[in-house]
């Protein structure tokens, strides 16, 4: 049973262009020229209860309009979208009692009070019985280890402990589909880590939908098993983390270490050189021509150790970004 | 609602949160307050009779517009709802089963009620020091009309604001020239600076048919006994009246709004 599902979703944006300078700013103020920015072009996907999803793709490519639109907060220009049987943007209560969205860069809580006043908010805003409140809080409070500073002023928190806060926020009245929206932006590794394991439990514990979108390739990795690749508007891949390299890597590596100083000339026949600087090498070749390639290797070169190798995940989804042609 | 009160609540404890600035803010309203009381009494000892006020109405006028003021202008939704709706903030609302509207609503009310408290006290203050002479409402009824008057002036005024600050789903971050334009208004029009019956008539009678004088003068000059008990229930009604028109455009704007906005900032 899908829990979202999105066909052909569109979202266009409407966008004044203006010509540089006081002339530009004037002109612009009699005669507009606008333009459709296409956000989100045709994306199709359906997403299962309690998966664990990671959103891709470069800046502007459309994961956040996607999200917003899934969380209600736009209208999307067409396209079927349904979040647990509800329409997002009719925000009906019983559909947002629901859900989470959590914007790494958009604060909820008041700055100006201690978190705890806006988990109490969130309690009586979303209407959470006081057992259950004290038990979820208690439970989150435990698993992000925050017991210290929940009663320390939000402006005199650290980044990591307020992203903490936030999350807490979010989840106090235990939403069973939660968006993140760049959860470990600005935030040290170790951080990033425990946030990490944090969503892994959450996911876990209750079976929760959880989408995510983020540049940190480590957040992806580590968390979904399923990606959804999405650049310029458009879902250029879903699938499992994995099929990433098959689909897209028509390469391998073969990374080469020799005992004896070699000539780059010679080492070009073989394949794409990614690397060289004596002892070692790596070399890009074709996957149908790995096998061939490596006993030319071993056979023409004083070859010390030899490793065949898949294409770095982040190599290959830059690549698919920078337009390079796979077929 | 449960909600609501929290908010209430939580409104009030952020009012207090920063002590040097409460005492900065409460200073200088004790400053307008003295001000104001010097001026009149100035203006008074020359004449008996100033714009066919008696020094004891005017007195009572200039004191009650305070009061009324603190309790009509008081509205931080003012200054945060403009922003939030250029800066993306609004998004941390929508996602929530909860009502924009009503939530602002409530913390102005917070800050309302904080406001006129500390008014009050100031004024009472002023009273012992110099004792004055402060016209009552001619009748009780006529003190109750002039209450309900001034709560709807308040309904009025944040209505109206949002008329303003909405335009930011369209142009973010111009809604402080709108906002600019509408408190200058409303300091001249509104009678805040001068009771309206300085103006020639024509344009007195003008002004009746805008929001304007329902925001601070017919509150106040229904307090000092200014008119009859019908003409007091006829701006009753009217008020009312008001409120509704303009309850109307503000959801129709807000709604329309919603479509337009692109909740920005990631």
């Amino acid at each position: 049973m899908s829990v979202i599902s999105v066909k052909n979703l569109k979202k266009y944006y409407k966008v004044h262009q203006k010509e540089p300078g006081l002339l530009g700013s004037i002109k612009s103020l009699f005669n507009r020229k606008y333009y459709d920015v296409k956000a989100v072009d045709g994306v199709n996907f359906e997403i299962g209860e309690g998966e664990l999803v990671g959103f891709i793709g470069p800046n502007g490519a459309g994961k956040t309009t996607t999200l917003k639109v899934l969380s209600g907060l736009l209208y999307p220009t067409s396209g079927d979208v349904s979040v647990l049987g509800y329409t997002p943007w009719d925000r009906k209560p019983v559909f947002q009692k629901q859900f989470s969205l959590v914007m790494g860069q958009k604060n909820q809580l008041w700055w100006d009070l201690p978190a705890i006043e806006s988990f109490i908010l969130n309690k009586e805003i979303y209407e959470v019985s006081n057992d259950k409140y004290e038990a979820t809080l208690n439970e989150l409070v435990d698993l992000l280890d925050v017991k210290e500073v929940l009663k320390v002023q939000v402006r005199k928190l650290s980044l990591g402990q307020r992203m903490k806060m936030e999350l807490i926020a979010a989840l106090i009245h235990n939403p069973k589909i939660l968006f993140l929206d760049e959860p470990t932006i600005g935030l040290d590794v170790v951080m990033q880590k425990k946030m990490r394991d944090f969503i892994k439990e959450y996911n876990r514990r209750y079976n929760a939908t959880i989408v995510l979108t983020s540049h940190y390739m480590d957040d992806v990795k580590e968390l979904c098993k399923r990606v959804i690749i999405i650049d310029k508007g458009k879902v250029l891949f879903d699938g499992a983390l994995d099929e990433i390299i098959k689909k897209f890597a028509n390469h391998k590596l073969l990374t080469v270490v020799f005992s004896k100083e070699v000539s780059e000339k010679e080492l070009k026949k073989i394949g794409e050189i990614k690397e060289f600087e004596m002892p070692r090498a790596t070399i890009s070749v074709l996957r149908d021509k790995v096998s061939s390639s490596a006993s030319r290797l071993l056979e023409s070169f004083p070859v010390a150790d030899l490793n065949i190798e898949e294409p770095k995940i982040e190599d290959i989804i830059r690549e698919v970004f920078t337009g390079r042609d796979f077929a | 609602m449960k909600k609501y009160l929290t908010i209430f609540g939580l409104s009030f404890q952020n009012e207090f949160t920063y002590r040097l600035n409460f005492i900065l803010w409460r200073f200088r309203n004790v400053l307008r307050i003295l001000m104001t009381y010097f001026l009149w009494n100035m203006v008074y000892t020359q004449n008996n009779m100033v714009f066919g006020f008696s020094k004891e109405q005017m007195m009572t006028y200039v004191f009650m517009v305070l009061v009324f003021m603190s309790f009509v202008v008081a509205a931080p939704s003012i200054e945060n709802i403009g922003s939030e709706i250029s800066n993306g903030d609004l998004s941390n609302f929508l996602v929530k089963p909860i009502n924009y509207l009503y939530y602002w609503l409530v913390r102005d009310w917070a800050s309302k009620l904080l406001n006129t408290l500390f008014v009050v006290l100031e004024i009472g203050l002023l009273w012992l020091v110099f004792k004055p002479q402060f016209v009552l409402p001619p009748n009780l009824l006529i003190g109750v009309i002039s209450i309900l008057v001034l709560i709807l002036a308040a309904l009025l005024y944040y209505l109206f604001t949002k008329l303003a600050v909405f335009t930011a789903f369209w142009a973010p971050e111009n809604t402080w020239g709108m906002m600019f334009l509408i408190l200058v208004m409303l300091e001249v029009l509104s009678g805040a600076t001068f009771p309206l019956d300085v103006l020639p008539s024509n344009l007195f009678n003008f002004l009746q048919f805008t929001p304007f004088p329902y925001l601070v003068y017919f509150p106040v000059a229904i307090w000092i006994g200014k008119f009859d008990l019908v003409f007091a229930l006829r701006i009753l009604v009217q008020s009312l009246i008001w409120v509704g028109i303009l309850y109307v455009l503000v959801i129709k704007l807000w709604h329309k709004g919603l479509k337009e906005y692109s909740a920005v900032g990631k």
